[in-house]
């Protein structure tokens, strides 16, 4: 481990070290473009908030002199005498995200990165659109400062080439970026005159990311279709000059304000020689292998890899590898789990019922953080003279240790009933001041904290009077508050171990079998007579694993697991409890025969979709023309033969990315490439054509694309106004359609026609409310949170995986299964969970039974109870609030913030103001 | 009280998830604003009911601001969403009786916006100031029309 | 008018025969004239006691929700446009249920301002009004004058979007055009005419004359909360007094509180001894409401109210 010069223990991050740093270093965070300190913070947020020495920059450090830090910090934090540790680990698996670097397209003098000062890469560009970034927000091209009008994006920088930079593959994630940074634009820069993007092809590929991109085109940003050849500086060297090629052939030049790399994804630095010393194997792109139905299995036993360091992904995905990594480890540890959990120590508490308030306030200097600016004895001062105020102390540093033991015993001394720290945030130290009041036996509710730093000392140094008035103020609406505090239980759930799992597919049985080797029980429900789902029709995967060898071997495992039922001709028909202690009860399709109660504590939701069914080109009126799903089946059962296509046309986006069915099927051109890839090398001779709006073959499926047309696969692009139409007459099927460069129309008499129609969801209505969790306007499960919580519902307990949260295709199913698995695993570890204490309880006398707060809760936590009144199940409310906000007779009530608790800092805050 | 002398009292519901955070990021970042606020830490915005705007506005305070997570940012899924109807409509009547729009206001902030805070906060603390004090937008300034 | 009585008299007394109801509530004459009142009815044979006028200005919907507690069984309402309207918004909130409702609908012709008549006529006793489709007759002591509906109506019924019942079980009338023939948004939200300068001023003065009685708030449909925020004391939102501080407060928190709910039934502004034109703040939301987010409350079964739910594009101009 590196030294990092400072003792995280004594460092309060005061920011002394950095002020008084007389080095600057250009800031990485900032990719350069601001300079921060030697000594220094990554970021505003970085956690834990503590600051560190940068010995390639230190003066001390590089040469013996300074030590201007140490003499400055109020703490003693900082130790130049540091030294590296070699630290020995014994750990039963190993798990390596080590993440990726962006390609760097210095090198490329076409590009003009360093030539022209006004192309950035998109790394650069999202520094400058950031308010923390280096002009705060405030967007500024490098040359001159001014604000660009005219903003130009260059994809594929770095990707989808092998002649510039040997990165065959499609990175995946930088188109969805610069239409971010498109749509971005406009709202820094009022008056935008002009964002175009040059790309070869649009992929928006993701969840929601194709109305995203309508939405860019609605809002004037353009699509041109050309790879720069090149870019220079503008006129008087501002500005950049972009030479490309049209569509149409001819040779164009456009001036921009500023134009952005879309620099793509590449392994990260120390690559080699972390997959060396781990001794895991490297693929092809020079990512880490791991194989598509063990998408987080390096080639090692017990070493997981995940996210970009197997390859280009966005955060979604990566965010669901790292869950499901997780969620290997934990069945590779399956047998120590628990092993290094502390006993918690049940503390005596202190019966403050009936007792007047007796605050205590405690003032912080912080050093000179505080004090240097805030009068900190006249806040003490006044904080004596507040109603209910028992005890009043300074302190130099209110979160030293030896404070701690001040505060204890202060509480014991003076009877003190509630605490109240004025000091920095409590987003930061509430919870240390609530555990000091636990350890002196006050429920830790009983504490509130006044913020006189962040919010005072360090944000009005220029009037120290307004800033102590303002301090005065803060710890009289905390004394305010502290005083209505009431001592609050943390109600305690027991967790029934074991999961549900609604779903039999491919996803519904990875889940089932990751959670049973991690000693759970599960049952899985499916509607179908046989468990297998659509996998039944598919034939290998994209690194062409054989599809139903897999799935016989998956069905023998999970028939063969004795901590597996399996449900087949059943459907969910009612859920009763929450996170923990569900209660559901199955019964066979169509409601008949006995039905059946499961008691479990967590829920998997992989009920899939399926593939649409076409009503165009000529689909059904002619035996050759096929669905993906039809052809895999024709080739896998044998009644269809490479060797008889002579020829082989593919439509593609059929009923897809139009208003029926707005949204991108993600997986349908990478299905058709190993579909006319497979046919192609059977068979030679056979002509082959892929009509499409955009290839989308993400990632390293890039690499069939380039293959396809290598071995001369005609790809022939149309729009959504020119869509190819198909004559079926006797045997015949001709496809027409209009060439987009050299506008003829072509007539392709086919043998086949592959129709790729996209994914459609399940039906999940019915399961979705009795879940309680949302579906959206296409019918897909919503999750937690887009990018961050890809496997969670807001709903406890309740996770998905596979086909009903979005179309994908195995490789990543089996990650979301694994990594839904992981989730509920974490879940059903426990033998109970803590709820919080912050939580709302509706009044009785004062509900009308209206309803208004079962409406407006986002959990469904609210429902009605005796009397039709509303009641709060404390299992599922989180404590927004929402309810005691939209009840108009002021029912519901949000434990520390209650209407009175709030008003009583309303008051406090203006009671000297006139 | 002169213009120049007058320090307003603006009360500050911060969601704890966002703008508090960014409102101690700027600390971090020793961005000055003016210290006319008083902050009351909420969970949510989606916690605040017109109630305490208004209550805030008839014991005197000179300005309210609100201020919450980006649409879609929640904490709680939806909370500012679902009240920023309530705010909406209560923004609407209260100009409508003829509260002077700059002692009401409400932004979005993310807790890594500590520049947007220092930046709305100036502006807000601008606005109320610009008014002059309240002294009650609902109740002792209505005493001397 | 004569046929609605005689309509609704024999729906109640159908109903109660037939036991499609236990009870049913709707209007009796008042005591003098341009009065009319609530009455329940739960034999068939007091259906006589039923009538229906220009002045059956208060609201029935708001009495329901107590008596479908007592009344074991269902219960009849005479329900007008506005009536039907809250009686589905209170079906939404939990309040009634339909099918324990037995709508006897009256397309309305709208409810006459008792104020302009008698303003018409100054220090003169008014003994009776008879009305027409088109005419009132209003009788004095010695003399008769004649006054055009039109010019008597009340304000919310001359702006009213729905005079035929959106839900009933039985129809006393044929349909009427559903809108009172002026124009909501040219009316609506009178003082956005002001300049901001002045508005302080109108509002001050318009509601100078209150008493705090809370007539407009027990009166209204919508206010059934047990304890009304202007009666509590901890926490105290609105003061006791007739400050304005808190005279504003009561009447702010009031109308918002009905926002989105609201379906501008007038039976506030009919109920205020002061006079005070409290749609003047109603209006201004429920313009809002309907600019904004497309809502009229209680026009059908099974919508959310505009409060208790969102679109993620809604306007936020305002919002920095």
């Amino acid at each position: 481990m590196a030294p990092r010069y400072v003792d995280l223990d004594k460092c309060i991050a005061c920011g002394e070290c950095a002020a008084k740093c007389p080095k600057r270093v250009p800031d990485p965070f900032n990719a350069g473009l601001a300079n921060r300190k030697a000594a220094y913070i990554l970021y505003g947020q970085t956690v834990p908030l503590k600051y560190a020495i940068d010995p390639e920059h230190c003066i001390y450090l590089a040469k013996g002199k300074c030590r201007a830090c140490e003499k400055v910090c109020p703490t003693g934090a900082v130790n130049l005498d540091q030294t590296g540790v070699h630290r020995l680990l014994q750990v039963g698996a190993i798990v390596l995200a080590a993440g990726f670097k962006t390609f760097d397209p210095s090198h490329l003098d076409y590009l003009g990165l360093r030539r022209a000062p006004d192309v950035v890469t998109s790394l650069e560009y999202e520094r400058l659109l950031s308010s923390s970034g280096p002009n705060r927000g405030h967007l500024k091209r490098p040359s001159d400062g001014a604000e660009p009008k005219k903003v130009a994006w260059i994809q594929c920088v770095g990707s989808r080439s092998l002649n510039k930079c040997d990165n065959a593959y499609c990175s995946g994630v930088c188109c969805m970026a610069a239409v971010k940074q498109a749509l971005m634009t406009a709202e820094h820069v009022k008056d935008v005159a002009d964002r175009a993007i040059y790309c070869m092809d649009m992929r928006t590929h993701g969840k929601n990311f194709e109305s995203y991109y309508e939405k860019a085109q609605a809002q004037g940003v353009r699509f041109l279709r050309s790879r720069p050849h090149t870019l220079g500086p503008g006129p008087q060297g501002k500005g950049v000059r972009i030479r490309y090629a049209s569509e149409a052939r001819r040779e164009l030049i456009l001036d921009f304000d500023l134009a952005v790399l879309s620099v793509g994804l590449e392994a990260p630095r120390h690559f080699a020689r972390l997959a060396e010393t781990t001794g895991i194997a490297v693929n092809d792109l020079r990512f880490a292998a791991a194989q598509d139905l063990t998408p987080v299995a390096s080639s090692r036993p017990g070493i997981y890899v995940c996210g970009c360091f197997t390859g280009p992904k966005d955060i979604p995905q990566s965010v669901v590898e790292a869950s499901a990594a997780a969620c290997a480890a934990a069945g590779q540890l399956v047998l120590a789990r628990g092993a290094f959990v502390p006993e918690t120590a049940i503390r005596p508490v202190i019966d403050v019922a009936g007792e007047p308030p007796r605050l205590g306030v405690f003032v912080c200097s912080c050093g000179a953080n505080i004090a240097g600016v805030v009068d900190v004895d006249r806040v003490a001062g006044e904080a004596a003279k507040l109603p209910g105020v028992a005890h009043v102390e300074n302190a130099l540093f209110a979160c030293s240790q030896d404070f701690q033991e001040r505060i204890a015993l202060a509480v014991r001394e003076h009877g003190l009933n509630r605490v109240v720290v004025a000091a920095c945030t409590p987003r930061t130290h509430e919870p240390l001041f609530q555990e000091t009041i636990a350890g002196a036996g006050l429920n830790k509710y009983l504490f509130e904290m006044a913020n006189i730093r962040n919010q005072a000392s360090w944000v009005h140094a220029a009037d120290p009077a307004a800033a102590t008035d303002r301090a005065v103020d803060q710890v009289r609406m905390a004394a305010a508050k502290a005083a209505r505090l009431r001592p609050l239980s943390e109600p305690k759930l027991s967790v029934i171990p074991r999961a549900l799992v609604v779903g039999g597919g491919l996803a519904g049985m990875t889940a089932a079998l990751e959670l049973a080797k991690q000693d759970f029980t599960v049952h899985i429900v499916e509607r179908q007579a046989e468990l297998g789902g659509n996998a039944r029709s598919l034939r290998a995967t994209l690194g062409g694993q054989d599809v139903a060898m897999h799935l016989a071997r998956l069905r023998r495992r999970v028939e063969e697991e004795g901590r597996i039922t399996v449900h087949l001709g059943k459907v969910v028909a009612q859920v009763e409890g929450y996170v923990g202690r569900f209660a559901t009860t199955l019964t066979a399709v169509g409601g008949h025969g006995e039905s059946e109660v499961v008691e479990h504590g967590a829920a998997i939701l992989a009920v899939g979709g399926q593939e649409a069914k076409p009503n165009d080109y000529g689909h059904g009126k002619h035996h050759r023309v096929m669905t993906h799903l039809e052809i895999d089946r024709a080739l896998r059962f044998g009644s269809l033969d490479p060797y008889d296509v002579g020829s082989a046309v593919f439509i593609q986006c059929v009923g897809s990315r139009e208003p029926k069915r707005p949204y991108c099927s993600r997986l349908c051109c990478t299905h058709t490439l190993k579909t006319v890839l497979y046919l192609k090398e059977k068979n030679p001779d056979l002509r082959a054509y892929v009509l499409y709006r955009d290839m989308r073959p993400y990632g390293e499926r890039e690499l069939l694309y380039q293959k396809a047309r290598e071995l001369g696969v005609i790809f022939i692009r149309f729009e959504l106004e020119t869509k190819p139409w198909v004559v079926v007459g006797g045997d015949d099927i001709t496809v027409y359609v209009k060439d987009h460069i050299l506008g003829d129309l072509l007539e392709l008499p086919a043998d086949i026609l592959g129709l790729a129609t996209g994914i459609e969801p399940s039906d999940a209505a019915d399961l979705a409310r009795m879940f309680k969790v949302p579906l959206d306007a296409d019918g897909w499960l919503v999750e937690a949170h887009a990018k961050l919580r890809p496997v969670d519902f807001a709903t406890d307990g309740v996770f998905m995986a596979g086909m009903a949260h979005y179309p994908k295709p195995i490789e990543e199913a089996v990650a979301q299964a694994q990594a839904a698995a992981g989730r509920a695993g974490a879940l059903l570890a426990r033998e109970e969970i803590t709820l919080p204490g912050l939580i709302s309880r509706i009044d009785a006398a004062l509900c009308s039974g209206c309803g208004v707060c079962l409406a407006v809760c986002p959990y469904g936590a609210i429902s009605r109870g005796e009397a039709n009144l509303a009641e709060v199940n404390e299992a599922l409310c989180k404590g927004c609030g929402l309810c005691a906000a939209c009840c108009r007779s002021g029912a519901p009530s949000l434990a520390g913030f209650t209407d009175a608790d709030i008003l009583a800092q309303v008051d406090a805050m203006l009671e000297d103001h006139s | 009280m002169t213009r120049e002398a007058f320090s307003p009292r603006i009360a500050a519901f911060l969601c704890s998830w966002c703008s508090y955070g960014a409102a101690d990021m700027a600390g971090v970042g020793r961005m000055g604003y003016p210290a006319d606020f008083r902050v009351v830490r909420i969970p949510c915005t989606g916690r605040l009911s017109p109630k305490f705007i208004l209550s805030a506005l008839r014991q005197g305070a000179d300005g309210v601001w609100v201020s919450g997570c980006h649409p879609g940012d929640c904490h709680f899924i939806s909370g500012n969403l679902m009240v920023r109807r309530h705010f909406t409509l209560l923004k609407n009547l209260l100009e409508y009786v003829g509260v002077e729009p700059g002692r009401l206001h409400f932004s979005w902030i993310s807790s890594a916006e500590a520049d947007k805070f220092a930046r709305v906060a100036a502006d807000v603390a601008a606005a109320v100031r610009a008014l002059g004090p309240a002294s009650g937008a609902l109740g002792a300034l209505i005493k001397a029309v | 008018m004569q046929t609605r009585i005689v309509n609704i008299r024999a729906a109640a007394k159908a109903a109660l025969e037939e036991g499609l109801c236990r009870v049913v509530a709707g209007y009796a004459p008042g005591a003098i004239a341009m009065r009319a009142r609530p009455v329940f009815i739960d034999k068939p044979e007091d259906a006589g006691k039923l009538t229906w006028s220009s002045f059956c200005v208060g609201n029935l919907a708001g009495l329901l929700t107590q008596a479908a507690k007592q009344a074991s069984g269902r219960i009849g309402v005479v329900a007008q446009g506005c009536v039907s309207r809250n009686l589905v918004g209170l079906i939404g909130e939990g309040r009634l249920a339909r099918e324990d409702l037995y709508v006897i609908g009256v397309p309305c012709l709208g409810m006459a301002e008792r104020r302009k008549i008698e303003a018409r006529y100054p220090g003169r006793a008014i003994i009776a009004v008879e009305e027409s489709e088109e005419v009132f007759v209003v009788r004095g002591k010695r003399r008769e004058e004649r006054m055009l509906r039109r010019d008597a109506l009340r304000d919310n019924c001359y702006t009213c979007v729905q005079r035929n019942p959106v839900i009933y079980d039985a129809l006393v009338a044929e349909p009427v055009p559903d809108t009172g023939g002026g124009d909501i948004d040219k009316v609506a939200a009178p003082w956005e005419k002001h300049p901001p300068g002045e508005r302080l001023a109108a509002f001050q003065a318009a509601y100078a004359n209150c008493t705090r009685c809370h007539a407009c708030r027990d009166v209204c449909p919508l206010c059934y909360c047990s304890t009304c925020f202007v009666d509590e004391s901890t926490p105290q939102w609105a003061g006791k007094t007739g400050d304005f501080a808190d005279v504003a407060t009561y009447h702010l928190l009031r109308a918002l509180h009905c926002a989105g709910r609201c379906t501008d039934c007038g039976a506030c502004e009919s109920a205020c001894p002061q006079n005070i034109k409290v749609r003047r703040l109603t209006s201004k939301l429920e313009k809002d409401v309907r600019a904004l987010y497309g809502c009229q409350a209680g026009m059908a079964l099974g919508e959310s109210p505009p409060l208790t739910v969102f679109r993620p594009d809604d306007p936020q101009d305002f919002i920095k």
